[in-house]
């Protein structure tokens, strides 16, 4: 496992690259396995450099952990506002998940729904492509639209574009209080449904999860005290034509509901694949009722489904088209090689793509076949 | 403000461009008499201006194709245009290039508030978005100063954002997909209802490319439901540095408020000159709103009240009624317009680091007596764009000159203290030669091999954000004079 | 914007005007997004930034106008709502009267459009000539389709069915106030307004008499010069202007006007432009007095004390807000309070803020742009399942009239109608009111 231990080690690395690169953060989320060559990891080159609170500012070097990030930010009462994932349980991986991971793969949590995804919150980042040379787009500032936005470029771009060094993100207070509204026996229909109305709702929801396992359809609400108290009354009331609910005011108890969404740890230790789908919310029940999985996870209001499946099974074959895409999460190295991890893109944008790549990665050393 | 020299081979066949353009349309849609596409030499940024070859009004998609389809064969550069309000000079075109117009694709396609987006024409001004869905209790978030008449095309190409940005977002955090045609015709389309990009996130790079991707015909956008209610409270300091402490007390105290404007004494001043708001003639204005029912708004309120206390403000205001919010916010509305009677003005547009706001009010208080020009500030001070307002005299000769030189130095001193060019006017022309001030050649190579991916002929909006001597040899590659 | 005009050009008072006017204008666009004509041809010269633009380059060099610049500019509908978004204060009602005048001295229009035009200035502005067209148009009206010309065609559609007689209520006289005289006031009678429509002037009298003015038509006053004016016949519209300022200078002079009442918006924003137009004439102090007081009816119901309803009423009124009122006189909320206070049910359509078409002689001179407005303007009036439609400006009245079932009315037409005054004719007929509205002392 090569680990530079510098931007500039990394930079050098990457230009006298003989072949493939393998690249991984804290190898947590199982990327890198997909991608044939010589594995190399960025949690060599960590640490915070900045981090103004007033200014709502972190930046810090891609391979710094995100429990580090997240201690530091808890000092000054604040957070990474799309609460990332964490694919250990999931997976059954070990190690350290990085903040360039994070950025690189885009990888957020329930609250995305009413915040936005890590790419929303990266202002700024450095990177190394395949050629070896350092780039910077972006800053540390929110608004900025200096030159193109090589920041959302490379988001979730998983290293085939360029390997993340330094990331600058924007940081948002924590919150004095939070609550769940836990609503139980809903149809998958009725239980998007009634997320739909809660999230068109001004009361400010930060997740909207539905498990057909436990039947429950869970709402949060965060903010000062008295807010929360009088949004979670509303919101209840407005949900009461679609079943009885109680509320969840611990904070606690709260937390450990929206890691566990958060983290898909329903699906945790059980076989079979699991699968990513990123849809139209309203598309979210019939597509689950086609899939034939045995288990599945509405996060995001519907817009994001996790579902377990039968090994090997081609769900994107078995859905045919619709409105969004589905990722491989899990599945043997056969099962990821044979259907490929990521949704193929329609032809104009398969070659846009294509493109990129060949422009940032003329040698095609980054993660090659891992996108496409 | 130099320009690519057009190429006569363009000039010489403009007859046979103008009728092709008229077949695959028709005659209206093609504005090419010398009277009218003057009409069409330049944007908002009126100092700089040049005839178009012609100008054509499209009203689909399909006309979009066909008119940059004709134009790739010819190897005529396109600039598009939406409403023309750019302060950046984004659609000043050349004399051998074709204006796309998208104002007359302004249709509201599809409406969804369970799936919370809208589907919309990118001609469509931006205020009308909202507009469209107000009735049912939804809103656009992002809101440019210029959102009465800016076009969606407009806020996709320069990532716009306006007040709201700061819990909202800007144009890319609200964007969900786009129909966009490529330089060939190419009709592709990008995201979609569903929230993440499936592969490379190709809608994150087009939004904010100034036009130099493709011609963004339709976009779905997100909407939110709008807010209970908001409330805006006044505060006036003695000083910019305690006004900067006291909005840095704020956001550590965890409120998150939905605007956080500035206005130095200069700008005050001629404000209330013109608009009679009731200001206070302090050193520095601060009006924050916030939203939520109206328990929240006085909980948030309060919070904000009592940090404002602490650092001594000369005046505390909060609003009673809608009337009195409206009050307050009439003057900060008014102050463009207000810089505007007491002479020309440029209007900047970098954004800095909230921390260095003290600093950089000094030092443009240093170069406007040194420059001899006039300059009043206007901050969103929660996320740090400035836009310092530096008035001259557009009549008499060598006072734009002045001008931009003055301009050029705060924004050159805006990337010195860690910010950015341009925070969301867009780089057009205005800012291209400072690019590299910003940017190693390396990091604009990075970006222009973005633009040679989708249009390998450099033919859209061409002579924009890359200085043109970084773009010199992509430029000539279509037999397009350097 | 920078202007080019030498110190020569500028000794022109004309052209002084003008440059201050362009230099204020910073070429922002914020027009743009509420110009009428722009909505619907979304062509930048059809917009008030690129018709300033338009005529900035001609003045500037003098040109003889062109045919292209002649039509972007003749499309403009003069409605002023680029003034009421306007942030930096251009005015743009000097700068398209200027340009007009212009044209119409430096342009050779062709022949069907100059004798199309003649004859509107021939006939419009004189009642008895008006009314014998309207006539020898409704005898016209099975022959319309004959007519080569759009406009002809639209002009024969636009007569009503029903021209009404001649109403010696506007003849110059003065009316006697039935409560205590707290006022004495001047009527402008109108021109086109009274062969079209003379239940508007009779409410009018009523209303202002009963509330306790001593209403006078003056002698010697007739049309107030706008539709001229809006054609660049500057010298024509001086004439009847100047013709009004003498009147009601004798008035004044006389036995004192406390305000001069235009019920027609239209009218209203030309009269208080007196003071502008004959800035260098021998009359310009008299024009400026009699601009000071003049003043739309609802202003100076607004000043005398306009009784409340006791209940509210169940009648829905949407509200038309002309754009000479809304916009030229920046009068926005004084008819809806009146109409408010009388205990109507008030509501105001989407857009409010633009046009809905008529304009002057534009319904008849740009009948493919005025159908369109108002065919939008008609659907969000519409939408909002009104029993009523009512306006401050007879060219609205018609225009909207002619596109829908719901009665339109005149706003003291139903004013006049809650304190006492008979039930507006064009409710009268076909129309039943919801309820029986309470007559209000």
């Amino acid at each position: 496992m090569i680990r530079p231990a510098s931007e500039e080690d990394l930079a050098g690395v990457v230009a006298g690259a003989k072949g493939p690169l393998s690249i991984q953060g804290g190898g947590t989320r199982g990327f890198a396995d997909n991608a044939e060559g010589e594995r190399l990891t960025t949690s060599g080159i960590t640490g915070i450099t900045l981090y103004e609170p007033g200014a709502l500012t972190l930046v810090a070097r891609a391979g710094t952990p995100v429990e580090e990030i997240r201690e530091r930010l808890a000092r000054d009462n604040q957070r990474l506002p799309f609460e990332p994932m964490d694919h250990r349980a999931l997976l059954g991986t070990t190690g350290e998940p990085t903040i360039g991971g994070v950025v690189a793969a885009n990888i957020s949590g329930p609250r995305r729904v009413m915040v936005g995804a890590a790419r929303d919150y990266a202002l700024g980042l450095r990177f190394v492509d395949g050629r070896g040379m350092v780039i910077r787009n972006g800053g540390r500032v929110m608004k900025n639209v200096t030159g193109y936005d090589l920041v959302k470029l490379l988001s979730g771009s998983y290293g085939t574009l360029g390997i993340l060094t330094e990331v600058s993100l924007k940081v948002l207070p924590k919150v004095a209080a939070s609550a769940t509204i836990v609503l139980g026996g809903l149809s998958d229909d009725r239980a998007v449904a009634a997320m739909a109305a809660a999230l068109g709702s001004p009361f400010e929801v930060s997740g909207a999860a539905h498990d057909p396992g436990t039947g429950e359809t869970l709402l949060r609400l965060e903010g000062f005290d008295e807010s929360v108290r009088y949004r979670s009354e509303r919101l209840a009331e407005l949900l009461k034509p679609f079943a009885p609910s109680r509320m969840e005011s611990d904070a606690d108890v709260v937390a450990k509901l929206w890691a566990a969404i958060r983290d898909v740890t329903a699906f945790a230790g059980k076989e079979g694949d699991v699968w990513r789908l990123s849809v139209k919310p309203s598309d979210a029940p019939d597509l689950v009722g086609r899939s034939g999985a045995k288990q599945s996870l509405y996060d995001w209001g519907g817009g994001l489904v996790w579902l377990r499946c039968d090994d090997g099974t081609d769900l994107r074959a078995r859905l045919a088209a619709f409105a969004g895409h589905a990722t491989l999460i899990r599945a043997n190295a056969q099962t990821r090689r044979g259907l490929g991890i990521f949704q193929p893109e329609p032809a104009p944008l398969a070659r846009i793509s294509a493109g990129l790549r060949a422009q940032f990665d003329p040698r095609g050393i980054l993660n090659p076949g891992m996108m496409g | 403000m130099e320009m690519p020299k057009p190429n006569p081979e363009i000039l010489l066949k403009k007859a046979r461009i103008v009728s092709r353009l008229q077949e695959a349309l028709y005659d209206g849609a093609v504005i090419h008499d010398e009277a009218e596409t003057r009409a069409y030499e330049c944007d908002a940024l009126s100092a700089y201006r040049c005839p178009p070859l012609c100008a054509v009004l499209p009203s689909s998609t399909e006309e979009v194709s066909a008119i940059l389809k004709i134009c790739h064969e010819e190897g005529v550069p396109v600039v598009p245009r939406g409403s023309g309000t750019s302060l950046a000079g984004g659609a000043l075109p050349t004399a051998d290039a074709v204006i796309l117009g998208v104002a007359r694709l302004n249709a509201v396609l599809e409406t969804d508030y369970p799936n919370r987006f809208i589907r919309v024409q990118t001609g469509r001004t931006n205020l009308s978005v909202t507009g469209a869905v107000e009735t049912d209790g939804f809103f656009y978030a992002p809101d440019p100063s210029s959102q009465l008449a800016c076009a969606i095309a407009g806020n996709i190409a320069m990532n716009s954002g306006g007040a709201h940005c700061l819990k909202y977002g800007v144009t890319t955090n609200n964007l969900l997909g786009v129909t966009m045609v490529l330089m060939d015709g190419t009709v592709v389309e990008v995201g979609g209802a569903h929230m993440d990009a499936g592969g490379i996130d190709l809608l994150g790079v087009i939004c904010g490319s100034e036009g130099q991707l493709g011609v963004v015909t339709e976009a779905t956008l997100r909407i939110l439901p709008k807010p209970e209610g908001a409330r805006p409270v006044l505060i006036g300091y003695d000083s910019n540095e305690v006004a900067g402490e006291c909005v840095s007390d704020i956001i550590k105290a965890g409120v998150l408020p939905v605007a956080i404007e500035f206005m130095d004494r200069p700008c005050i001043e001629a404000t209330e000159a013109f608009a009679h708001a009731g200001y206070p003639m302090c050193e520095a204005l601060l009006i924050i709103e916030v939203e939520g029912s109206p328990a929240e708004i006085d909980e948030q309120l309060a919070l904000i009240k009592e940090i404002a206390r602490r650092h001594n403000p000369v005046e505390l205001r909060e609003a009673q009624d809608a009337d009195e919010a409206a009050r307050i916010w009439l003057g900060r509305k008014s102050a463009f317009g207000a810089m505007g009677q007491i002479n020309d003005y440029m209007c900047l547009d970098g954004t800095i680091p909230v921390s260095a706001l003290p600093y950089v009010l000094r030092r443009i208080g240093e170069m406007s007596r040194e420059y001899g020009l006039g300059v009043g500030n206007v901050f969103h001070a929660g996320d740090g764009n400035m836009h310092p307002l530096i008035l001259y005299d557009a009549n008499k000769p060598g006072d734009l000159e002045l001008c931009e030189a003055f301009g050029a130095d705060i924004l050159k001193l805006c990337v010195e203290v860690g910010g950015c060019l341009t925070g969301e006017h867009g780089v057009g022309i205005e800012k291209r030669d400072l690019m590299v001030v910003q940017f190693t050649p390396e990091d604009l190579e990075a970006q222009m091999r973005v633009k040679d991916v989708f249009d390998p002929d450099w033919l859209l909006n061409p002579a924009k954000v890359f200085p043109l001597a970084s773009s010199a040899t992509r430029r000539a590659a279509t037999g397009v004079a350097a | 914007m920078q202007t080019t005009f030498t110190p020569e050009q500028l000794t022109d008072p004309g052209i002084q005007r003008a440059n201050e006017i362009l230099r204020a204008c910073v070429h922002c666009g914020f027009c743009t997004a509420t110009c009428p004509t722009y909505q619907v041809l979304g062509d930048e010269l059809d917009s008030p930034r690129g018709r300033i633009y338009l005529i900035k380059d001609m003045l500037e060099n003098e040109r003889v106008p062109d045919a292209k610049t002649v039509g972007h500019i003749d499309r403009c509908l003069s409605c002023l709502a680029c003034m009421s978004t306007c942030p930096s204060g251009v005015h743009y009602m000097h700068l398209i009267d200027h340009a007009r005048a212009y044209i119409e001295n430096h342009y050779r229009r062709p022949l069907t459009d100059r004798a199309l035009r003649w004859v509107l200035a021939k006939i419009l502005p004189y009642p008895g000539r008006f009314r014998l067209a309207l006539l020898g148009a409704k005898m016209g009206r099975p022959f319309a389709r004959l007519l080569p010309d759009p406009r002809l065609r639209a002009m024969i559609a636009m007569a009503p069915k029903r021209i009404p007689p001649v109403n010696r209520n506007d003849d110059p006289q003065t009316f006697a106030p039935i409560a205590p005289r707290k006022m004495r006031v001047a009527l402008m009678t109108g021109c086109a307004q009274k062969a079209l429509n003379t239940d508007i002037n009779d409410a009018t009298i009523r209303l202002l008499t009963r509330l306790g003015c001593e209403v006078v038509v003056a002698e010697g006053a007739g049309c107030c010069g706008a539709l001229t004016h809006h054609m660049g016949k500057e010298s024509e519209s001086q004439a009847t202007a100047a013709k009004n300022i003498r009147a009601w200078a004798t008035e004044i002079d006389g036995a004192g006007l406390d305000a001069i009442v235009i019920n027609t918006s239209g009218c209203g924003t030309t009269v208080k432009d007196y003071g502008h137009m004959f800035r260098n004439d021998p009359l310009e102090a008299d024009a400026a007095r009699v601009s000071k007081i003049a003043m739309d009816v609802s202003e100076v119901l607004s000043k005398l004390d306009f009784p409340a309803a006791p209940a509210a009423q169940e009648m829905r009124v949407a509200y038309h807000a002309a754009c000479s009122l809304q916009h030229g006189q920046k009068i926005k909320t004084l008819p809806k309070d009146l109409l408010k206070k009388a205990g109507f049910t008030v509501l105001e359509p989407a857009d409010p803020h633009l046009c809905c078409g008529s304009a002057g002689t534009y319904n008849l001179m740009q009948p493919e742009i005025s159908g369109q407005l108002k065919a939008r303007k008609v659907r969000t009036l519409e939408a909002l399942t009104p029993d009523v439609i009512a306006a401050g400006n007879i060219g609205c009245m018609m225009q909207i009239g002619s596109g829908t079932g719901v009665p339109v009315v005149h706003t003291v037409e139903l004013l006049d109608w809650v304190t006492g005054g008979p039930i507006p004719p064009a409710m009268g007929e076909g129309g039943r009111p919801k309820s029986d509205i309470p007559i209000l002392r």
